[in-house]
This record gives structure tokens, sequence and C-alpha cells, in this order.
């Protein structure tokens, strides 16, 4: 699933560990939600949200083709 | 102190008793081996536990120990401890080990159950060898797993 972490993350001056502290997770797994490689789970997908004020579906941009793949 | 700070501490006390628990099991199987050299039980199986754990104690010592008075390295290593995605690879990893676990012993059953049917029948020594890879080939396919997951999850 595409997201627009990294660049919000860009925008706010964060280094991905930075980013990683203030959700909580390792920066190893920034760095594979920027990369597209790893789908968050709802919990940590409404962490990142509430962190960039903004709703889930502006961050992470869901498509069919992610239901099949 | 706040609960990372304790289960660092936490984590740092388990490094040591595990450490401990280690040293007298490695100690005791060089005596016994030493004491007892009539006795066919090989005591070696003992210094290796205790080596295994006295290893695995020294690396909770090594990578906790510093973050005990660090409240950021704490909270870094309590991230990387419970995050999800680190959960995820090793579940992933204890899933395939379990099935080649299981597909080995299943094997390994049917052999010895069919072994009366023309299939050569295992010695003691085969036996052992391969229950030996019994443990070790998952332990293998486990590493394996979050070697590669990390790589590309």
């Amino acid at each position: 699933m595409e997201n627009r972490l990294e660049e919000l993350r860009d925008q706010k001056g964060w280094t991905q560990q930075e980013l990683a502290d203030q959700v909580a997770v390792s920066r190893q797994t920034i760095i594979s939600l920027e990369s597209g490689r790893y789908n968050p789970s709802i919990l940590l997908a409404f962490r990142l949200a509430r962190l960039f004020e903004m709703p889930i579906e502006d961050l992470f941009l869901y498509s069919e083709e992610d239901l099949n793949g | 102190m706040d609960s990372q700070s304790k289960w660092i501490a936490t984590r740092v006390r388990l490094g040591w008793a595990l450490l401990a628990v280690g040293v007298v099991l490695a100690g005791a199987g060089v005596w016994l081996e030493f004491q007892y050299l009539y006795v066919a039980n090989n005591f070696r199986i003992l210094t290796g536990l205790g080596i295994l754990l006295g290893g695995i104690g020294i690396g909770f010592v090594v990578r906790y120990r510093p973050a005990l008075k660090d409240t950021l390295s704490a909270r870094r290593l309590n991230a990387e401890e419970r995050d999800e995605r680190t959960v995820l690879i090793r579940a992933r990893a204890g899933n395939r080990a379990y099935w080649v676990s299981a597909a080995l012993i299943y094997v390994g059953l049917m052999w010895v159950s069919f072994a009366w049917a023309g299939l050569p029948q295992l010695g003691s020594d085969a036996v052992w060898y391969y229950l030996a890879a019994c443990v070790l080939i998952p332990f293998g396919v486990y590493i394996a797993s979050i070697l590669y997951d990390e790589r590309n999850l």
C-alpha cells in the first residue's frame, strides 16, 4: 500500500528515528513503511494519522489493487 | 523508575541469572566429565547447555545494561522488542520452523514405523543424528526466515 509517510515526515523535519520514537516502533519499521514493503496494523496507522493530524485515508492511499496484492 | 526502566532492569537481572545458571551448569558438566569417566552418558551435553545459557545471559546483559541509566535507550529498546513488525517476523519464522519440525518428525516416525516393510533399520547413532537434525534444522529455518523477512518485509 502506498503512503505519504516520507513526504509528511520530511515536511516536519523529523528523522526516521524521531518518527519511530514518537509512535513507539523501531526505525526499521519506519523504513519498511516508507518503502511500501510493510503495511501497518490499524493501531499503528491510527497513531501515525493522529501524529500527522490527518485522517488515515489521507496518509495511507488505499487502492483496489491492494485488495488483490 | 518508569515502566520501561523497570522492564530493562528485569531483563538485566534475567541476564545475570542466566549467566549464573550457565556457569554452574558448564562447571558441573566439566567436573562430572572428569569425575565419572566410566559413565556412559556424555556430560558434554550439560556443559554445552551451560555455555548456551551463559551466552544468552551475556547477550542480555550486554544489550540491556547500557540502557539502565539512559531513558531514551530504554524507550527505544522497549519499542524495538514490542515493535509490531518484529513480532510479525518472529511469528512467521516460528510458523515456518514449526512446519519443518513437524515434517521432519513425521518422516522419522513413518520411517521407524515402516522399517519392518523393508526400509533400513535406524541404528542408535543414526537416530541420535536424526534427532539432532530435528532440533537444528528448524532452528536454522527460524534464523533464516528472520533474516529473509528482515530484508524483505
